[in-house]
């Protein structure tokens, strides 16, 4: 009895300690050895330092497989709330199974952000503080209007996922973004038969390229379709008449920037929305410090020959 | 006079049905078919080098799959697993030789003893179990592509390994020549030697014939129908890591998530090509026709100003005309050739 008196004691005062002067961070997020949810870690980690330095803590909790990613990380957000955070950063990704909890944890009083997934909709329906992430859409936009200033007004989206939200979303903004600029886009869906074949992605981008000669611009909705898409151009004997911009990177996108065969990278850079949004929530938390800018966009960055050997630096880093 | 005459044109009319019988015959009339359909709506740039090369690299990459699966089909088999044994053998390459920097050849020598360890497997357990091999290769397939995803990751900490490939490894397995014929093409030449010697000329044919025939019988008769049943999922195996081993080296890079249209892409090359889904009939020239007819179609769409959109649909209707074409042709040589019978 004695004992257990003493225990919860003690624990207590490890709450209040927490609770009085500085921010115990809790952040929700992938598997740790996720490569893309790596690099948000990283950031959030990073951010850390000045919460540590300012008394706080910083907590990174993930789930430990994708089989049941919704509940497992509602149950993760349900966790953060017991061990006593002070705010808590967390991805919508599902929100039929995690509305529930980002509402307990907002009445509960814990400022809360939203960040990776669910826009800034969710923000505003959770009652949340922000969004820290980006934009399939705008990731789009920002290939078309980089192609289209390089002087390649005549696009293609190669959508090799036809029917998938997201890459309709990034393939119409790719048009919107190369029409805002004066030129003009059109989307190649492929059939099933070419899916997780780069042979049949590059023979059909070259096929088309022959077949619409006034085309000078492709943009591709991931890493592997950029490399296809460059060896299509290749045989179609248009290198460097055709600019290739491509969403997400990885060390051969970034090698085929540095050497011109590949125009740009859009990337959704993840070490800016786990830093960021840490950041935010150990201002407003120790100081009351708030960002009045709501949606707080961390991509899409462009990254073309201008920024690449900072890019690759960022690879060693595990910041990119 | 008159006899001679009737005699003549009996005796052409005999060639031409021997000729019309052949189960070859009516995948060239589907493959013909096609090649001109697209020819009318494509053009000068379908019917030139870059159009031929075009259909040409595809149907090189999934030819040398449909080759060793049409064999298997004709010995009554299916082999599902190609699709997961692809990325298997890249991955393996890409590990070795470019997240660990081995020689390449040990990469590659291991890539392919990956795929023929995984058609051991199935050969194995086809034989000796009564579970039939589509569901066998179903459960390898899975088998596979997990613990290609699970050991890439664990290895590489990503879905993607990158490998600088040498000159000459890329010369031989790589490269494109005149920067639009993929050398893919030449081994797939190499590939309808090897497997039309083995099934036309060589013994094994008529045990593989035998084998999609009748089993019980073929095992009486003194064929060793386990070990060639093996075999046959070995050598499945083996086409679909040298296919996986020649992308990394093309593209340079290796991914998790690729080779599964190959599943029934060469499935369908080797029925339009004329082979039974029962087993104990087709030909390897059959069977390259109905690739070559595959990929007509599967290119001709981007040459032929038709909506993308609805490419699959053009596709899957003009691969069942084909297989139609392929199949009344063979009923009326068949029962013209009948007519012809004393």
């Amino acid at each position: 009895m004695k004992l257990t008196n003493t225990f919860i004691a003690a624990a207590t005062t490890v709450l209040m300690a927490s609770t009085a002067m500085s921010a115990d961070i809790f952040v929700i997020g992938g598997k740790p050895d996720d490569p893309f949810w790596s690099i948000v870690k990283r950031g959030a980690e990073d951010a850390g330092i000045v919460v540590e330095a300012q008394g706080g803590s910083v907590t990174w909790l993930g789930p430990q497989n994708y089989d049941n990613l919704g509940v497992d990380a509602a149950e993760l957000i349900r966790q953060a709330i017991d061990q006593g955070a002070d705010a808590v950063v967390g991805p919508n990704w599902v929100p039929e199974a995690m509305d529930p909890a980002f509402q307990a944890v907002v009445d509960a009083g814990i400022p809360l952000v939203i960040y990776n997934a669910g826009g800034i909709e969710a923000a505003d329906r959770l009652g949340a503080m922000n969004y820290v992430g980006s934009n399939d859409y705008k990731g789009g936009v920002a290939a078309g209007e980089y192609l289209g200033n390089a002087g390649n007004l005549n696009g293609v989206c190669i959508n090799t996922l036809p029917g998938a939200a997201n890459i309709e979303a990034f393939c119409n903004g790719f048009i919107e973004g190369i029409t805002n600029v004066g030129g003009e886009g059109t989307v190649l869906p492929l059939p099933a038969t070419s899916f997780g074949s780069a042979t049949a992605v590059a023979q059909a981008v070259r096929a088309h390229l022959l077949q619409n000669p006034e085309i000078n611009a492709v943009f591709t909705i991931g890493n592997v379709d950029s490399n296809s898409a460059v060896s299509g151009i290749a045989q179609a004997g248009k290198t460097g008449q055709v600019k290739v911009c491509g969403m997400n990177f990885d060390e051969s996108i970034l090698n085929n920037i540095k050497t011109g065969s590949q125009a740009c990278a859009i990337d959704q850079q993840g070490y800016h929305q786990g830093y960021l949004a840490v950041s935010i929530l150990n201002g407003f938390v120790n100081y009351g410090l708030t960002v009045p800018t709501r949606e707080i966009l961390t991509g899409p960055g462009v990254i073309d020959a201008s920024t690449v050997d900072a890019t690759l630096a960022g690879v060693k880093a595990g910041t990119r | 006079m008159m006899s001679t005459e009737a005699e003549d044109r009996r005796r052409v009319s005999g060639a031409f049905g021997r000729l019309a019988r052949r189960p070859e015959s009516g995948s060239f009339i589907g493959m013909i078919f096609v090649y001109v359909f697209f020819a009318i709506l494509g053009g000068k740039v379908f019917l030139g080098a870059p159009g031929f090369s075009s259909w040409l690299n595809t149907a090189a990459e999934v030819g040398i799959i449909a080759l060793p699966v049409g064999l298997l089909m004709i010995a009554g088999e299916l082999d599902l697993s190609v699709g997961s044994v692809i990325p298997a053998a890249s991955l393996t390459v890409a590990i070795i030789s470019g997240h660990h920097d081995a020689p390449e050849i040990i990469g590659i020598l291991a890539g392919l003893c990956v795929g023929l360890l995984v058609g051991f497997v199935n050969g194995y357990l086809v034989t000796r179990t009564t579970i039939p091999s589509i569901i066998i290769s179903i459960g390898t397939m899975f088998g596979v592509m997990g613990m290609t995803l699970g050991f890439t990751v664990m290895i590489a900490g990503s879905t993607g390994v990158f490998i600088v490939p040498d000159p000459v490894t890329k010369a031989l397995l790589g490269q494109f020549v005149g920067g639009m014929f993929q050398v893919t093409m030449f081994w797939w030449a190499a590939f309808i030697v090897v497997v039309y010697y083995l099934l036309h000329i060589s013994h094994y044919g008529n045990w593989i014939y035998a084998l999609g025939g009748d089993r019980e019988s073929a095992r009486n008769a003194g064929i060793p129908t386990r070990r060639l049943t093996i075999g046959l999922f070995m050598l499945s195996g083996f086409a679909a890591a040298f296919v996986g081993v020649g992308q990394v080296l093309t593209y340079q890079s290796a991914q998790v998530l690729t080779g599964q249209a190959f599943i029934f892409n060469s499935i369908m090359c080797v029925v339009i090509g004329g082979v039974l889904l029962t087993g104990g009939a087709g030909s390897v020239v059959g069977i390259v026709f109905g690739t070559l007819t595959f990929s007509i179609v599967n290119q001709g769409i981007f040459f032929s100003g038709l909506d993308p959109n609805i490419g699959s649909v053009i596709i899957g209707a003009l691969l069942l005309i084909a297989v139609l074409t392929n199949d009344s042709f063979r009923q009326m040589a068949q029962s013209y050739a009948a007519k012809r019978e004393p």
